[in-house]
């Protein structure tokens, strides 16, 4: 059966000066699935994922999506980013809006809905993280949890093809990491692309597809879950999921 | 959207607060007639009695001062009068400060000086001067109790603290006397009344006839005149007043000969009406009052135009600060020649900047409104320079306040945007701007409160806003202290105001601390959406 990809990424390189952070990464990334990328800080994964949206701007090589590449110069970068959402560690609500309004923006100014259908699509996704009594809140009266489930909403008000992850439960207390998880598992079952970057190892090993372990730069062992955190090959993913698994 | 429909709310007020102001003024239409031929526009300070005054009616045959409606009167007044009669012209007073006299002359904003100038050689390096129009005598004017009232030589003068208006001949001569300490030259006359009233300085070198109005209008000054040997040297044109006349002025023969035409008891007899005409002080009853009652109107206006001056210097500085702001901020471009076009772009603002917050407004006010029309012969009435000048001087400072408040945005706010596609411009209309203006209050705050008090030196381009409205006033009714003090109290009402009007918005664009969840829910129409659950 041939498999549908949404992104190829080929000879994926990305330097910042003399120091290359990503060295010649090869990735697809199928319709449908849960991707986790692991590995220890430094190691690359959140400027992979970064570059995925071009909030950086790879060096050299390719990312396909449908049938182009996205580092093309003609390439309409808008309408991509439109169809590819990001979830920050950092929340990143637009502090001058409410709630609602943080979830209507993009829709209105990047998808030119008009400002009802927009609101509708809004409060529908607000109201499946929980955050629906909050509309009228600012960034500023809201909790970290809250934030990131807002910041969870505004990206899926897009009506996305694929979500970005960027470690969306660090920046948390405890107690609220594990009500983003389950809004993360929920998206999972609904068949929306994920690729998470995250150091919840039981979380990605209950919700992934495929796991990608990381290490200085490079990939340095892809699987499904399975297969990554019950036997995995290379003696560096080894050592590093002994070191965070004993931790749990 | 909160921060859109508050700003809005703001410009709407601002707007019907300057169409309020404009609807009070007299319209500047009196500017524009300045080019009619008719008119002998004649520049004096209207504030050296009993030379030049400014009053409020037509009383004695005074004159109207353009752009205003307050009228002249004076010696020099009459003289204008006489002399425009004979070239079929009628008088208009451009009321000037005293240095802006010559520039105001060259630059062709007014025809003739008449305002009690000597025709000194450095003068007569840039104008020309008719024959005199006055004789008149070195005096000093000092207060009446004390030990210099008896003076009979410059010698008894010794240690006393003297001072004379900047740039005259009176200033020059206080080096005659022996042992004398030399106070720095004043602005102007009222200046000076101030400083003898309250004793900081001694007495003044004056003419004559500001001794004689001294002593009518106030009771504690008198004057000293030091005749011959005893009293300053001079050269025979030292103690002259003459007509300054841009060089070669066709009028200048016809001029010298209706001056001579004047007799010596014509003159002498103007000279007196002028001294028992010019304004008195009232001291009857409660000063503050009587200084509303008198110059209520006039006070009004000066604050008018200050406010005027302030709010749309404020208002346009922010719009320029705004738009400087964003384009200083664009990201690097990837492309070549737009690169280059964005650097050049961004040295000229940062030359506009540099040059407009590295120079005094007093300067570029006189530049401007002088130089402009020197250089390039453009004649722009004073209200609208002094706007300009107000205008792009605040641009400069809130340029670079903006830039800052923009620069102060977290990363993650620009990131976020981009990653939901929206372009640069989308991102600094929606989410940065709102954030960055809301950060601005403050410093904007601050920019229209310095703007208030700072209109002040406008007053070197004749615009009578509020400072230069007091100065007039206390010019007038020789309550110099009192007078001041009115001014300074308006100031701080103004000033105080504007505070808690800018501070009553920021608190209502921040909202309260914490969200509420009872009141809020129910301002919520939340559809009800069927609960889809995707599993």
């Amino acid at each position: 059966m041939k498999k549908d990809y949404i992104l190829k990424i080929n000879h994926l390189k990305k330097s910042f000066g003399q120091h290359e952070v990503l060295k010649d990464i090869d990735l697809d990334i199928e319709n449908g699935e849960v991707l986790t990328i692991i590995g220890s800080s430094g190691s690359g994964k959140s400027t992979l994922l970064r570059c995925l949206n071009l909030l950086e701007e790879p060096t050299s090589g390719q990312i396909i999506y449908q049938q182009q590449n996205i580092l093309d110069p003609n390439f309409d970068r808008i309408q991509y980013r439109a169809k590819v959402g990001m979830v920050f560690q950092q929340f990143n609500l637009f502090n001058n809006l409410n709630v609602l309004d943080n979830c209507i923006v993009a829709q209105t100014t990047v998808l030119k809905k008009d400002r009802d259908s927009a609101k509708k699509a809004a409060l529908k996704q607000l109201e499946r993280v929980g955050m629906a009594p909050y509309v009228k809140a600012k960034p500023a009266q809201l909790s970290g949890g809250q934030k990131q489930r807002v910041a969870i909403a505004r990206s899926l008000a897009m009506s996305p093809d694929l979500i970005l992850f960027d470690e969306p439960t660090s920046a948390l207390d405890p107690e609220m990491v594990d009500g983003i998880l389950d809004i993360m598992k929920d998206l999972a079952h609904t068949g929306l692309t994920m690729i998470l970057v995250t150091h919840e190892m039981g979380f990605a090993r209950d919700v992934s597809d495929h796991v990608v372990f990381m290490d200085n730069g490079v990939i340095a062992e892809k699987g499904t879950a399975e297969k990554i955190f019950g036997e995995p090959e290379n003696p560096r993913t080894q050592e590093f999921l002994k070191r965070y698994l004993n931790r749990i | 959207m909160h921060l859109r429909k508050y700003l809005l709310m703001l410009s709407i007020s601002i707007l019907a607060g300057i169409l309020l102001i404009f609807s009070v003024f007299p319209t500047e239409k009196a500017a524009a007639a300045k080019k009619d031929d008719k008119v002998f526009l004649v520049g004096m300070e209207a504030n050296y009695p009993p030379f030049n005054w400014t009053q409020q009616n037509k009383k004695h045959g005074a004159v109207p001062i353009q752009g205003s409606n307050l009228y002249a009167n004076g010696y020099d007044v009459q003289i204008a009068k006489k002399i425009a009669k004979k070239l079929g012209k009628r008088v208009v007073v451009v009321k000037t400060e005293w240095d802006g006299l010559l520039p105001a002359l060259t630059s062709k904003k007014i025809d003739a000086i008449i305002a009690g100038m000597t025709p000194t050689p450095e003068r007569e390096k840039t104008i020309d001067f008719t024959k005199p129009y006055y004789n008149s005598k070195q005096i000093i004017v000092v207060n009446k109790n004390s030990k210099y009232a008896k003076a009979k030589t410059l010698s008894d003068f010794k240690g006393a603290k003297l001072t004379a208006q900047l740039s005259t001949v009176q200033y020059s001569l206080i080096k005659q006397i022996k042992g004398v300490i030399k106070e720095p030259a004043m602005k102007d006359f009222a200046s000076m009344r101030v400083a003898l009233e309250s004793k900081t300085i001694d007495g003044y070198v004056a003419e004559l006839p500001e001794g004689l109005s001294m002593a009518v209008a106030d009771p504690n000054a008198t004057y000293v005149e030091l005749s011959g040997k005893k009293g300053f040297k001079l050269n025979s044109t030292e103690s002259q007043e003459a007509i300054g006349l841009r060089k070669n002025d066709p009028n200048e023969t016809k001029i010298n000969q209706i001056l001579s035409g004047i007799s010596l008891k014509t003159r002498t007899k103007l000279m007196h009406d002028a001294v028992l005409n010019q304004p008195q002080a009232t001291t009857q009853g409660n000063w503050f009052i009587n200084i509303w009652k008198q110059y209520g109107n006039m006070l009004l206006r000066g604050i008018g135009m200050t406010l005027l001056l302030s709010i749309v210097g404020t208002v346009v500085g922010f719009i320029i600060g705004l738009l400087i702001g964003i384009v200083r901020t664009i990201p690097k471009a990837k492309k070549r020649p737009r690169r280059y076009l964005i650097n050049f772009v961004n040295w000229l603002l940062s030359v506009y900047i540099e040059i407009f917050r590295g120079t005094p407004m007093i300067v570029q006010a006189a530049v401007f409104y002088y130089g402009a029309a020197q250089a390039f012969n453009i004649n722009l009435d004073r209200t609208t320079s002094a706007l300009i000048i107000v205008s792009i001087n605040t641009g400069a400072y809130l340029a670079e306040i903006i830039r800052g408040g923009i620069i102060s945005i977290d990363q993650g706010q620009f990131e976020a945007a981009s990653a939901l596609g929206m372009t640069h411009f989308q991102q600094m209309e929606k989410i940065v701007l709102p954030q960055a203006v809301r950060n601005s209050i403050p410093a904007v705050t601050n920019e229209f409160i310095v703007n208030i008090k700072d209109t002040s030196v406008l007053s070197i381009i004749s615009v009578s806003e509020l400072f230069f409205t007091g100065s007039t006033i206390a010019g007038q009714n020789f309550q110099f202290f009192h007078t001041y003090l009115t001014i300074s109290l308006i100031y701080l009402v103004l000033t105080f105001t504007i505070t808690r009007i800018f501070r009553m918005i920021e608190k209502h664009l921040d909202g309260p601390k914490n969200y509420d969840l009872m009141t809020n829910e129910f301002q919520v129409d939340t559809p009800k959406i069927g609960s889809e659950k995707e599993e």
